[in-house]
């Protein structure tokens, strides 16, 4: 009797999941979902070392920063499949609040754009960052 | 005896309302209060209306609050004298940094606290030092001639504070332009909203690329800067760094970075492969 209800349960868990999949394929790919928790994962395990590496190395070049700094995940939107992280600045209470940064970019012949967003979630919804500047992009090999 | 007793109690009484009124008047823009930032409760000193001292994190058995009523007693006792930038300074404690007035200490800064709000000790000292400054500046009752009047901003357009000298010193004291133009090349303020597209800049191993990037910052600064130099750094064997550099000269020798500037949109073409 347990057996079965746990089979029920997994089937309905499937089954849930294969329908949110179908109506949201559009827009949210298994792909998608695997880029971001990839990013997400190796900006929890190297951000920290990131940041301090991009500010040796600016500090080598004599063009570190004043102001706090700190490594997020890039959600992008576009045609570019850009996976990566970036660094933000600013000042230290400002940078604490930011959770990603959003991308917007796209490709027109060999032109390459991109818009860069630091975001925060502040009062729930996110909304833009303000007085944090975006410092460097990161782009993993994944 | 009763009435000898009572005019010695009715002096200490008037004494103690004279020295609250003159201490009230002394600290009147030296205050503290419990904040949240980004769900967490911190504590906020503040000069006038300005937070200049945040605190995330408990020491030495006090609580942020604690400290925070600590750090204004202090601060106010010291702005209770003149005091002049130049006597608002860092200092390194064991473990940490300190900002003092006049060589008092005002707060302590250990790791803990630094990692609470991303910087080092030194730097998040730095910042408060600047921040007390500015806050110092805009509380100065100066009242500025016409020839020293600057234009008002367009609406929606952040400006720099200019940085504080003492607040009873004229602002075109002739002695307290150097350490006034020290402190503004020190004072980094990240929340501008002035904008401008310049061009940028890239050598890479496969080539070179030009292009046009969009930077904002506080106005005086983002006039400043010339271009962007993007630098392509690897990092170990797993990403590829990008560092935007805002730089007020066009120089391939130095990187004259400016502060509080950033890029927030960039678009760039392949020029020159190898």
């Amino acid at each position: 009797m347990r057996r079965y209800r746990v089979l029920s349960v997994v089937l309905m868990v499937c089954l849930l999941f294969a329908t949110l999949a179908a109506v949201n394929a559009w827009s949210i790919r298994l792909g998608d979902i695997i880029k971001v928790g990839g990013v997400a994962f190796l900006v929890s395990q190297y951000g920290g070392q990131i940041d301090k590496f991009i500010n040796n190395a600016l500090g080598e070049r004599q063009a570190a920063v004043q102001g706090a700094t700190k490594v997020v995940p890039i959600l992008s939107l576009g045609g570019g499949g850009y996976i990566g992280a970036a660094q933000v600045v600013g000042n230290p209470e400002n940078v604490k609040r930011v959770k990603a940064v959003f991308q917007v970019e796209g490709n027109f012949g060999s032109v390459r754009a991109q818009v860069l967003l630091p975001m925060e979630t502040e009062k729930g919804s996110p909304d833009r960052a303000k007085g944090v500047g975006v410092s460097a992009v990161i782009e993993f090999k994944i | 005896m009763r009435k000898s007793f009572k005019v010695p109690a009715l002096m200490a009484l008037g004494l103690f309302a004279v020295l609250a009124a003159a201490a009230a008047f002394s600290s009147a823009q030296v205050s503290f209060r419990s904040a949240e930032i980004d769900g967490a409760r911190v504590a906020e000193v503040l000069i006038g209306e300005r937070p200049v001292i945040v605190l995330h994190t408990s020491s030495a058995g006090y609580s942020p609050l604690e400290r925070a009523e600590i750090v204004s007693n202090r601060l106010r006792s010291a702005l209770a004298a003149q005091v002049k930038p130049e006597d608002v300074t860092i200092g390194s404690i064991p473990s940490g940094a300190a900002l003092n007035i006049k060589g008092g200490l005002i707060v302590a800064i250990y790791k803990n606290e630094a990692d609470a709000q991303g910087a080092t000790p030194t730097a998040l000292a730095r910042l408060w030092r600047d921040k007390v400054l500015l806050a110092l500046s805009s509380e100065a009752p100066a009242a500025p001639s016409p020839a020293q009047e600057q234009p008002k901003p367009a609406a929606g357009e952040a400006t720099e504070q200019p940085v504080a000298e003492q607040p009873a010193q004229a602002p075109t004291d002739p002695q307290a332009k150097p350490s006034k133009a020290a402190a503004a090349e020190q004072t980094v303020d990240w929340t501008g909203s002035a904008q401008k597209w310049v061009p940028v800049f890239s050598l890479e191993t496969q080539g070179a690329r030009v292009g046009m990037a969009q930077i904002a910052g506080p106005t005086e600064r983002v006039e400043r800067v010339k271009g962007v130099y993007e630098l392509r750094l690897a990092f170990k064997n797993i990403g590829r760094v990008y560092a935007y550099v805002p730089v007020s000269t066009l120089s391939i020798t130095k990187l004259d970075r400016v502060q509080g500037v950033s890029v927030w949109a960039l678009a760039d073409i392949k020029v020159l492969g190898f």
